[in-house]
């Protein structure tokens, strides 16, 4: 039982993982929370949304989900970079402090989701069933198959992300502009460049995350405000440490299951923010134990 | 007759909780998404002592600030001693949470389904007056010695702790009193309206208190006023474009803070001292 629990669980920290690491690369590039995180995913949970409709008629099952991952990933990419654009560019031009680029990506978020309620909150909508709810089994253990296929998905979506970060050149450029973006532009990168690949690839994960939340929930204007489980999972974890935001994120997403099991789904934010205050109290500076320096 | 009378209440209230906002992200430069969740915990406790234990109205008032500040401070010593960021994770987390207690809690505050049936003893010129003393307290805080420590510490808290501030206390302490006001609001809110219900106190709110700000100058009183007025007042009478009204707002904020990122009243405020030298301007023109 215990075990099931823990497989549950980790399928669950998974999708939030998706959501801490997106909210992670951000906030190491440009040092600020990026809300609007939060109304992206609404919107490519949508996407998805509107692209099982259109290619449900010709494919179906695994392939039809793959294609909707795909088009919302991408959706979230180029939704992520015209982001970018609209409200962080001319901040970042002007080296605005912190506070304007918290401020404009608050009102992107809302912006956003709003947006999704203009256009579809009058009618109820939900994915279709991709997969057999069957279990798998392994001995005693019983695996369901959307949670497996969530566990796999997520998975491979976040070794992607760090081969790219880690082994290509965008990569290098992203970590090193989050290092210290004057000097990585005295080397000769681009920092529009950079940070239009980071958001992008954020957005990517935003992409999917919001698909797995669709799928999770119903599809709702506010999905995106599931956010909070990524930031509580980057509190956990350390903020802007990706490493620690994944492992902030399946911790959450463990603690979380056992939770609902013993307190109920309705208390268990409650007990959520007693340990995120717990956590701050005791170990500020998260998991991963990096501390971002305000200055000097 | 009425109707402009219980638009003008409300944006009373609201503006309020923007006074409170204000302090907290005006002056000092945090953020916090969590200022509804003290607009619950003043309408929900002083309703609840008020109807069910028919505690006198002043004293439920008292009681609910001071809930207010109790849980001002949980949130706030642990995370005045970080970065800035964490307040907004953390008064998000404590939002949230909040709306998770008054859920789940049905027996006493009805759940979801809200708590009706609350008397209605607020009145306008009540609002007017609280208004009037909420103005007094922050325009005071501001031109003390304290909102100057404030300002400080926005710019720059590193310089601000090296020049002898002690940064953390005052945070905590602009924190408090934000959430004390705030909770206050709630107290009006709730003995106005006679219904409350947890989805009407969501991080939306706190987000929208902190846009009004921005508006009209993270600096500026004058420009917070004037924008809760422009924001909350106008679209009561706009109400037929409810739908577009925050999409509207949003698209305000985003021009506002790419053209003219201080506000629009940047960090001007209309006081007696600055008519006065606008009328001796106009008299050397003359």
């Amino acid at each position: 039982m215990t075990l099931q629990l823990l497989i549950n669980g980790i399928s669950l920290g998974s999708v939030y993982a998706l959501i801490a690491v997106g909210f992670a690369l951000i906030f190491n590039i440009l040092k600020f929370s990026n809300f609007s995180h939060g109304g992206l995913m609404s919107v490519t949970a949508y996407i998805g949304y509107v692209a099982s409709v259109f290619f449900g008629r010709y494919i179906k099952a695994l392939p039809l989900f793959v294609v909707i991952l795909l088009a919302a990933a991408l959706g979230g990419g180029l939704l992520a970079i015209v982001v970018e654009r609209v409200a962080f560019r001319r901040l970042r031009n002007s080296n605005s402090s912190v506070i304007y680029y918290f401020i404009s990506s608050i009102t992107m978020g809302i912006l956003m989701e709003n947006s999704v309620t203009i256009f579809a909150s009058s009618n109820f909508y939900s994915y279709p069933s991709f997969f057999p709810t069957s279990v798998i089994r392994f001995g005693a253990l019983s695996v369901a198959i959307p949670d497996l296929l969530t566990f796999l998905f997520s998975g491979s979506s976040l070794v992607i992300l760090l081969v790219v970060l880690f082994r290509t050149k965008i990569g290098l450029a992203i970590r090193s502009t989050s290092f210290d973006t004057a000097t990585a532009k005295l080397m000769g990168m681009d920092p529009n460049r950079v940070v239009a690949a980071t958001f992008f690839a954020s957005g990517v994960l935003g992409g999917v995350a919001g698909v797995f939340l669709g799928i999770n929930y119903t599809l709702y204007p506010q999905l995106g405000q599931l956010i909070v489980k990524g930031f509580v999972a980057s509190v956990i974890g350390g903020l802007g440490s990706i490493s620690g935001a994944l492992i902030g994120a399946v911790l959450l997403g463990v603690v979380e299951i056992f939770l609902i099991g013993l307190v109920g789904a309705g208390w268990s934010p409650v007990v959520i923010f007693v340990i995120m205050l717990v956590f701050l109290l005791l170990r500020p500076r998260g998991i991963s134990g990096v501390i971002v320096q305000e200055k000097a | 007759m009425e109707y402009l009378v219980s638009t003008l209440t409300f944006t009373g209230i609201t503006l309020i909780g923007v006074l409170g906002v204000y302090m907290v992200t005006g002056l000092t430069g945090l953020f916090s998404f969590g200022q509804a969740a003290f607009l619950a915990i003043g309408a929900y406790i002083s309703a609840v002592l008020y109807k069910n234990l028919g505690l006198p109205l002043p004293l439920a008032a008292f009681v609910a600030m001071l809930v207010g500040l109790a849980a001002g401070l949980l949130v706030g010593l642990p995370t005045v001693r970080l970065r800035r960021d964490y307040i907004s994770l953390v008064t998000f987390g404590f939002g949230e949470a909040i709306i998770a207690v008054l859920n789940n809690t049905a027996n006493v505050t009805g759940g979801a389904m809200g708590l009706s049936g609350v008397p209605q003893r607020t009145s306008f010129s009540l609002v007017l007056a609280s208004v009037i003393a909420c103005l007094a307290v922050v325009i005071s805080y501001k031109n003390s010695k304290y909102g100057r420590q404030c300002l400080a510490l926005r710019n720059d808290e590193l310089a601000a702790k090296s020049m002898g501030i002690n940064v953390e206390r005052l945070k905590l302490v602009t924190f408090l009193i934000a959430g004390v006001m705030t909770s206050f609001a709630g107290v009006l809110y709730v003995f106005y309206t006679t219904y409350v219900e947890p989805g009407a106190f969501g991080w939306v709110i706190s987000a929208e208190w902190m846009i009004i700000v921005f508006v009209g100058g993270v600096n500026s009183l004058t420009g917070a006023v004037v924008a809760t007025v422009l924001l909350t007042g106008l679209p009561e009478f706009l109400r037929f474009a409810s739908e577009w009204r925050i999409a509207i707002y949003c698209i305000i904020v985003l021009l506002i803070l790419n053209f003219r990122p201080s506000g629009i009243f940047g960090e001007h405020e209309i006081s007696l001292d600055f008519l006065r030298r606008l009328f001796r301007k106009g008299a050397r023109a003359a």
